[in-house]
């Protein structure tokens, strides 16, 4: 068994007052992807700026690679993107991933060979020689990706990498993060966008108010939580669902999206009798699933809705 | 190491590019030159030759021997200058006077393009001038206080002259007595010559105050506003997770006094350049040489070059350390205010207590002020270039500087250890103290 990547154990923080994170353990382990889920406030950055020793915890212990020493003297086999994208905005695109290179340890040549690729691999090498304040803010960002990764770490740790990317650059960042994980290396990040960790995280942890609600691999999660999921998809005649949606003895929670709803059958229903009475009352089905429970159900089921609203209100 | 210098690098190679950094390089020579130049500009615009018209109402010819005695004043020390007045005698009498004198006035003040043959001034003698020695004086340039008393001591000359030889004294004996006498000032230091004249100490002690004033404001607030920089566009949280506070604070005050060095450097050889070339520059200038000369711009002895140094970049560092350590702890330009003027006032304190110095480089408030090390790359670069500082004195007070500077970076990292990531959030001073405990 190989030492885990990343440690946490019982880690405390309060910031005046709040407890930011409460009693929280995970632990990472080497290769794959791992998923840090939570509403907006949940304390997901604060548990990577802690993984990071950027904030020092009140009570408990995190380790990296099994030592203590924490990840700057480590540095050179972590790649970090923070949440709050920050770059030199006068410098050029080029300069600044050298530097970043040699602030991890690498040589000014070897950077500037690694910064070229990066640039070249994510499009935008005719950019090389331009201030980083004339790049668009996308554009930045996958700077700032390539800096994280330009000393080919062992562990990458990436706080809500997709968040403020188009569709098509997510893609792009999406295959680096797999292809990351495919060659062996340990990718940590964290998302409050459920479908996507959904779809890319081998292990995740759904942590709400600073403490974890679930963790585990996708698939033990989606077990353990059980119970038999539908997916409806309507054309028409919506409305008329309506009563049937509510019957409690057939249904036990529903997740409404309007042109479609993702449902949890009661104990005991069987989903043939939902469809049949969805037939009957004349519903317009574009689609009619049985599926394993989402992330996002799950986290709704765990948290509470209402829970996880305000709590996103609440904190920043 | 590595990273250190890589942080360097940055810092300096980033503020090397900009444009401010070229503009400002630029410009201050340029107004190195205008300030080594203009005071001679200013001098030679007032020296010019004058047409003075002397009104003679005297009975014993005095006109004449006041014209004589203007027409041997020279515009410079040297036998080929051109003489200081042109001048014409008017006789006049006790009766036409005033329809002389007014005449002559009436073509007084005109610029010599409008009217060529117009006077710059009318000198008017009477009997009365012998006697009391009062005469009257009309002309354009009356505000020029040092043509004034040149003017005034040539007619004096001239006056005590006619007293004399009317009282039977030679004229030849006169002349030998009136020779003025001409003092030059060189400075002691160790029972040695130094070479310097007096002028020259002045000027050296207060250029260094001045480089050091402005490269201290200029450079520490610089590190300071890119602390607070890294603060706001957030690259600090990626730099924390690779650099040391140790690291980054001493790279980029290092990094930023690099950048400033440089600039001071280049400063430095146009200075040298202007100082060995001003004779040249000078007839760019159309200036005589002599209105040059007049404003010397000093050599600096060796030793007293390595002291200035070795002070100003210790003062450069121990300041840009605190200006960091300042950045540190806030957030955003307005909130060092309230640190920075301490800082600022230390300053202004170490500068002006350079004018008080020149005056009395030995006393106990130079001694005590040379211990302190905010105050002593001030001090003692001054100390040392007006008078002769012991060594012991000298010795302890770098010690005291660099044992500051240390427990300066030290205690500045402290405080950017932790206040680096301190958003939003101004400390309070017990805060502070807790985190330079921590």
């Amino acid at each position: 068994m190989p030492l885990p990547s990343v440690s946490v154990e019982s880690v405390t923080k309060r910031f005046s007052g709040h407890t930011a994170v409460n009693r929280l353990s995970l632990e990472v382990s080497a290769g794959g992807i791992f998923g840090l889920l939570g509403p907006n406030g949940a304390g997901k950055s604060t548990m990577i700026r802690l993984i990071m020793g950027i904030l020092e915890p009140d009570e408990g212990r995190v380790s990296l690679f099994g030592s203590a020493h924490g990840s700057r003297k480590l540095s050179a086999r972590i790649g970090y993107l923070p949440e709050e994208r920050g770059l030199y905005k006068k410098m050029k695109v080029l300069d600044h991933l050298i530097f970043l290179g040699e602030t991890k340890g690498i040589s000014r040549a070897d950077a500037r060979r690694r910064a070229q690729a990066w640039l070249e691999r994510l499009g935008i090498s005719e950019w090389a020689l331009k201030k980083v304040e004339d790049l668009s803010k996308g554009m930045q960002q996958k700077v700032q990706f390539a800096g994280a990764l330009l000393h080919e770490p062992e562990l990458v740790i990436l706080d809500e990498p997709f968040s403020g990317l188009d569709p098509v650059n997510a893609q792009v960042m999406k295959d680096i993060v797999v292809e990351i994980a495919a060659s062996g290396r340990t990718v940590l990040f964290s998302t409050h966008v459920m479908e996507q960790a959904e779809r890319m995280c081998d292990h995740i942890a759904i942590i709400a108010r600073g403490e974890t609600v679930v963790s585990g691999t996708v698939a033990q999660v989606k077990a353990d939580f059980g119970g038999r999921h539908v997916a409806l998809g309507f054309s028409h005649d919506k409305s008329r669902a309506e009563t049937i949606l509510a019957d409690r003895s057939l249904i036990a929670r529903v997740d409404d999206y309007g042109a479609s709803a993702e449902l949890q059958m009661a104990d005991g229903a069987d989903p043939e009798q939902l469809l049949a009475a969805l037939v009957h009352a004349g519903v317009g089905l574009r689609r009619f699933e049985v599926v394993e429970p989402s992330l996002h159900a799950i986290f709704i089921a765990k948290v509470g809705a209402d829970a996880a609203v305000a709590h996103a209100g609440a904190a920043a | 190491m590595k990273k250190i210098i890589a942080v360097i690098r940055r810092e300096f190679v980033e503020r090397v590019r900009t444009r401010a950094f070229l503009i400002s390089t630029i410009l201050l020579p340029v107004f190195i030159v205008l300030m080594a130049v203009l005071p001679g500009l200013m001098m030679s615009g007032s020296d010019r030759a004058s047409r003075v018209a002397v009104v003679d109402a005297s009975s014993v010819g005095l006109g004449q021997s006041v014209s004589q005695a203007m027409l041997t004043e020279r515009l410079g020390d040297g036998p080929d200058t051109e003489a200081r007045y042109s001048v014409q005698v008017f006789p006049a009498t006790a009766a036409n006077l005033a329809a002389v004198r007014d005449d002559l006035i009436a073509s007084t003040g005109f610029s010599s393009k409008k009217q060529k043959d117009g006077w710059d001034g009318v000198l008017v003698l009477t009997d009365d001038t012998l006697a009391s020695g009062k005469l009257a004086y009309y002309g354009s340039n009356v505000g020029a206080m040092q043509s004034m008393s040149k003017l005034q001591r040539s007619v004096s000359n001239a006056l005590a002259g006619v007293r004399l030889g009317k009282s039977g004294v030679d004229a030849a004996l006169v002349k030998r007595a009136m020779a003025p006498a001409d003092m030059d000032t060189t400075k002691v230091s160790d029972g040695k010559l130094t070479g310097q004249s007096g002028e020259d100490s002045f000027l050296i002690a207060y250029f260094m105050g001045f480089v050091l004033y402005i490269s201290i404001l200029l450079y520490g607030q610089q590190t300071m506003t890119s602390v607070i920089e890294e603060k706001t566009s957030r690259i600090m949280e990626v730099l924390t997770s690779s650099l040391t506070p140790f690291q980054m604070l001493l790279g980029k005050v290092l990094g930023v006094g690099m950048a400033g060095l440089a600039q001071m450097a280049i400063w430095g050889g146009s200075v040298f350049l202007v100082s060995s070339q001003r004779a040249h520059l000078a007839g760019l200038f159309g200036m005589s040489a002599d209105a040059v000369h007049s404003f010397p711009i000093p050599s600096m002895a060796p030793g007293l070059l390595v002291v200035f140094l070795l002070y100003f970049t210790l003062g450069f560092l121990l300041y840009g350390a605190l200006y960091a350590a300042i950045g540190a702890m806030c957030n955003t330009i307005q909130e060092t205010q309230q640190y920075a003027v301490f800082v600022t006032m230390s300053i202004l304190v170490g500068f002006f207590s350079v004018f008080s110095l020149i005056k009395d480089p030995t006393g106990s408030l130079g001694v005590t002020m040379s211990y302190i090390p905010l105050f002593a790359p001030f001090t003692m670069p001054v100390r040392w270039s007006l008078s002769s500082v012991p060594p012991l004195q000298l010795a302890l007070s770098l010690g005291l500087m660099v044992l500051a500077l240390l427990a300066c970076v030290w205690l500045a990292a402290r405080i950017y250890r932790t206040g680096i990531l301190m958003y939003g959030k101004k400390p309070s001073w017990r805060e502070l103290l807790r985190w330079i405990r921590a």
